[in-house]
């Protein structure tokens, strides 16, 4: 038997995903809950379970292509279950197999033909088999009589459970099934010419041919002149409506088939190259564009005399080393921003433009932007208020070390209130760096260059000395918070930066 | 585009204004979709304005008047006098009112109008001429486009409708004064339709058919009837004829007819192939029309311009959502091909508006309806016998004649019959023919019979009132399971 599996919700709220690539290939058994395959949203890398144990019967995406949640990616032949009869890789080989036997194999593709001949069904039930992407011709009616019911149609839908030619075939005993079949059954002749190759072209003069054949030879666009006969009448060439679609369906076969022939010699030299602009980047690019354009960002910057700091974080490192913990200096920045947001509540705020309030936050959760080989991912530190510094390094190395990985779940990647990025590690001074939105402010942080500075002592002389010296760029949504405030916003921040031991207090 | 010409931009454009246009434009109105429809001439198309309502209009009317004039067996007796233009007048009030009704609706849903003549520039932008010199143009970009463009009749060679006695079915329909003689060239539905109506009128009407009987493409039994009711009118038949030239003649013109090929006449040897052998055949009338089939209005769009391609007939073949080759345009009604009918380019309009606004809709044939508005009418839907059993079906069929109605007989027309094809097995409609008074209308029970899948038992046990036509759909549903009580079961 054939289950589908629909492309489940990966995390919360996703619509769809790019499919990165398959861990399993057709043929393969699965356990439940294996992963088959790698699928990309929202920033997030994630696998897929099986939901079954059984043999991978169909993978019906391609990697890097956008899946919707909800579209079936690939169908499995359930263990200890007779699989379905048309296999996918039997039916090439059956060139001239009917239509209606194929259409198990189609069922919950994007647009289903209309099925011609009668389907015993009310209209209603056709419209939901559309939607539904279920071809009727292989749906089993349990309605009076056989018909198919809405019923019917929602259960091919969602398991294929009542769905597939082979149980339609198996309920032969039904009268609608026997109704169903007819049409195949009543021509025997039409099962010889199966077997032969169709696409030869018979090239007659006279064909004899039922008005309703020649229509379905019109609707193929296919001479029916050249559809091979099997039966006689009067001596003449009798074609039947099913040699008419076999001969089409080989045509299609041969024309597809030389399409990839000629593909496959493309040359792959090119002057540019052009991909899908999909996944994370698609995903950074739609939040960066809605963020520039929504918020009026204005970027203050300066810069922080942090020896202090260097000093502090030097004595503490090998404290924290013994813990197991690499202490880098993004904890104490995240203990000095989240003080300064304390005293500037609208900096750890936003604006809800849908209902038109400004919504201040009595929680912390910082985000940490991270350089990533996809793209820039921001993991975030829930309630990093309540946490010490060697908690924020710990939980803050692990996030990173997960995004880096791709293995950071999307939930871990949501629900900051303000943002910190480093933008020292490569070279530069200062950024604009772009809100995370609908977060009011982000902070970015230069690398800590030794720079001569004036420094005046107690008795105030003053001197040049060497001294840590790092850059902060603060941009902030001008629309919540006027220039002077996102200035002494910063100094706040600098002046828990120029003295680590205010942190103490915090 | 002109150079200092802005393009207006919309959604849908829909070229045509007919049963299947404004209904496309209509529906997408609906959808929300920004929807603007081009008509050149008048809004309802062919239908509306020259086609069925028109000539069901006269028909009507005529068959009052002979009605009336034949009624003596009831015990009326009555000479009614017959006024063609006071008929064409109202004829054509009810046409001003239901094409009035169509700019209404067309409003109401948002629908934008434009008079002029739709031509595609490219797969985007369409060009439209007003009509008149110094009405100038305009360019229209749409996303999608609907091509409703219908049918116009066929001109046969010799037979030019620009010569005064030569007409077609739509100026047959304008006529001020009736023609004293008639002759009809094709003896489908519409030549039989306007034949009856001349007939009636005290025209001296004569059918010439190239085929051997009336109506081709319905069954024998049911052209049968109407051709015998014809020749009662008085209305003679030349079988296996064509009209190859005309002449005129004293006070009227000489048509000329000669054996049609020998293809159709070796197909029989009866009686009306020996006829198809006398020539020279020529026959005296006032007026001669010309009804062998329409064609589709398809060289004046630019098709080529927007990539669409049409069919060796000049049709533009769609998809089962009536899609043209080109993915978002869309052809409906009569330039999509067969059937031709007013009805089916209204679902398709329907369909077409549906899958742009993304709709999971698609066109159905299934039991698409036809009806002939001769005496006596014709509707069928579905499958005939031998087309089911042609897809494989056994078939039980139920039959019962309007002569064992008592709601015919009261009519004063009880003849012809319901039949309903069946699939043997299960017992499901698939198929229904009648013949007899009312057709048109007894048909739409049948229709949703296929539709919903009912057996002849649903049919059959469905309740129908007395006394009415109606009922013969019960009783031969009956009849089919050999219970039926008013006629004898097979």
């Amino acid at each position: 038997m054939v289950r589908e599996f629909k492309l489940p919700d990966v995390g919360e709220g996703v619509a769809e995903g790019e499919l990165v690539s398959w861990l399993v290939e057709p043929g393969d058994a699965v356990s439940e809950d294996q992963p088959v395959a790698e699928v990309e949203t929202d920033k997030a890398l994630v696998e897929v379970p099986s939901p079954v144990d059984g043999t991978v019967r169909e993978l019906r995406a391609e990697a890097g292509e956008m899946v919707p949640v909800g579209d079936v990616i690939v169908t499995f032949d359930v263990e200890g279950e007779e699989p379905a009869e048309a296999e996918p890789a039997e039916s090439d080989e059956r060139a001239g197999e009917p239509e209606a036997e194929e259409g198990g194999a189609e069922a919950g593709s994007e647009e289903v033909a209309t099925p011609e001949g009668r389907v015993f069904a009310p209209p209603r039930v056709r419209r939901l088999a559309r939607e539904e992407g279920v071809d009727l011709s292989t749906v089993e009616g349990s309605g009076p009589g056989g018909r198919i019911t809405e019923g019917d149609v929602r259960a091919a839908a969602e398991g294929g459970a009542s769905g597939t030619a082979a149980e339609a075939d198996a309920g032969a005993a039904d009268p609608a099934s026997e109704a169903g079949d007819a049409g195949a059954a009543q021509a025997p002749a039409s099962t010889e010419t199966t077997a032969a190759p169709q696409v030869e072209s018979a090239d007659r003069d006279r064909t004899l041919a039922a008005p309703a054949t020649r229509r379905i030879a019109d609707e193929e666009g296919v001479d029916i002149d050249a559809v091979p006969a099997a039966e006689e009448r009067d001596g003449e060439a009798f074609v039947t409506p099913e040699a008419v679609r076999e001969y089409a369906e080989a045509q299609r076969r041969a024309q597809e088939a030389d399409a990839a022939a000629l593909a496959g010699r493309e040359e792959p030299a090119e002057r540019e190259r052009r991909e899908p602009f999909t996944g994370v980047r698609r995903t950074i690019a739609e939040a960066m564009e809605r963020s520039k354009y929504t918020a009026p960002h204005v970027t203050h910057h300066d810069e922080v005399d942090v020896t202090k700091l260097v000093e502090t974080r030097e004595r503490l490192k090998p404290v924290a080393e013994e813990r197991g913990i690499g202490l880098t200096y993004m904890p104490f920045i995240m203990k000095a921003a989240i003080a300064a947001l304390k005293e500037f509540p609208q900096m750890n705020a936003m604006i809800d433009d849908e209902n038109e309030e400004i919504v201040y936050k009595n929680y912390y959760n910082v985000g940490v932007a991270t350089a990533t080989d996809v793209g820039l991912m921001v993991p975030v530190v829930e309630d990093a208020d309540r946490k010490g510094l060697l908690q924020l390094s710990s939980e803050m190395n692990e996030l990173v070390q997960k995004a880096r990985e791709r293995s950071i779940s999307p939930n871990e990647l949501r629900g900051s209130t303000f943002t910190i990025t480093n933008i020292g590690g490569i070279g530069g001074e200062y950024a604009t760096p772009i809100l995370n939105y609908p977060e009011a402010g982000i902070l970015a942080v230069g690398e800590i260059k030794r720079k001569p500075r004036v420094v005046t002592d107690e008795d105030g002389n003053e001197s040049i000395e060497p001294r840590s010296v790092m850059t902060l760029s603060l941009s902030f949504d001008h629309r919540l918070i006027d220039g002077a405030e996102g200035a002494r916003f910063t100094n706040k921040v600098m002046e828990y930066l120029e003295n680590p031991e205010l942190l103490l207090l915090e | 585009m002109v150079v200092g010409d802005i393009a207006t931009g919309t959604d849908v454009l829909v070229i045509g204004a007919g049963p299947a246009g404004y209904v496309a434009a209509i529906r997408a109105g609906q959808l929300d979709l920004d929807v603007t429809l081009v008509e050149k001439e008048a809004y309802g198309g062919t239908c509306l304005n020259h086609g069925c309502i028109p000539s069901k209009a006269l028909i009507t009317a005529t068959n009052v008047a002979h009605e009336a004039a034949h009624a003596e067996e009831m015990g009326v007796h009555a000479d009614p006098a017959v006024d063609l233009s006071g008929m064409v007048g109202w004829k054509d009030d009810v046409v001003n009112q239901l094409t009035s009704g169509v700019e209404k609706l067309c409003k109401a849903n948002g629908v934008n109008l434009i008079e002029g003549e739709a031509h595609f520039a490219d797969e985007h932008t369409a060009r439209v001429s007003h009509g008149g010199e110094g009405q100038g143009s305009e360019s229209i970009e749409f996303e999608h486009a609907v091509v409703a463009t219908g049918s116009r009749p066929i001109e046969i060679p010799n037979f030019s409708y620009d010569d005064d006695p030569v007409l077609n079915s739509r100026q047959a329909l304008a006529l001020e004064s009736i023609p004293e003689s008639l002759v009809v060239v094709g003896a489908g539905y519409i030549g039989m339709e306007l034949a009856g109506v001349f007939a009636k009128l005290g025209t001296d009407v004569t059918v010439v058919e190239m085929l051997e009987d009336v109506l081709p493409g319905y069954e024998d039994d049911l052209a049968r009837p109407v051709k015998k009711r014809a020749e009662e009118f008085g209305v003679e038949f030349h079988f296996e004829r064509t009209a190859t030239k005309w002449y005129e003649h004293g006070d009227g013109i000489r048509v000329v007819t000669e054996p049609a090929g020998q293809a159709q006449a070796a197909t029989d040897g009866g009686a009306q192939a020996r006829e198809a052998e006398e020539e020279p055949l020529e026959i005296d009338a006032e007026k001669v029309l010309v009804a062998v089939g329409r064609t589709p209005v398809t060289e004046t769009l630019d098709l080529e311009n927007a990539g669409v391609e049409t069919d060796e007939r000049g049709f533009v073949p769609t998809d089962d959502r009536a899609r043209t080759n080109v993915e978002h345009v869309f052809a409906i009604g009569d330039v999509a091909g067969e059937p031709m009918l007013a009805h089916t380019g209204s679902m398709e309009g329907q369909v077409a508006a549906e899958v742009i606004a993304g709709e999971p809709s698609a066109i159905d044939y299934q039991a698409m309806p036809a009806a002939v508005f001769t005496e006596p009418e014709i509707g069928t839907v579905g499958m005939t016998q031998q087309e089911a059993e042609e897809q494989g079906f056994e078939t039980v069929t139920g039959k019962f004649p309007f002569r064992a109605s008592g709601r015919a007989l009261t009519t004063g027309h009880a003849e012809g019959f319901v039949r309903i094809v069946a699939d043997a097995d299960a017992g499901f409609v698939l198929g229904a023919q009648v013949v007899g008074p009312e057709a048109s209308e007894l048909i739409a029970e049948l229709g949703l019979a296929i539709e919903l899948g009912a057996t002849l038992e649903d049919v059959a046990e469905t309740v129908h009132a007395h006394p009415t036509l109606a009922e013969s759909v019960m009783e031969a549903a009956e009849n089919a399971l050999g219970r039926a009580i008013h006629t004898l079961n097979r």
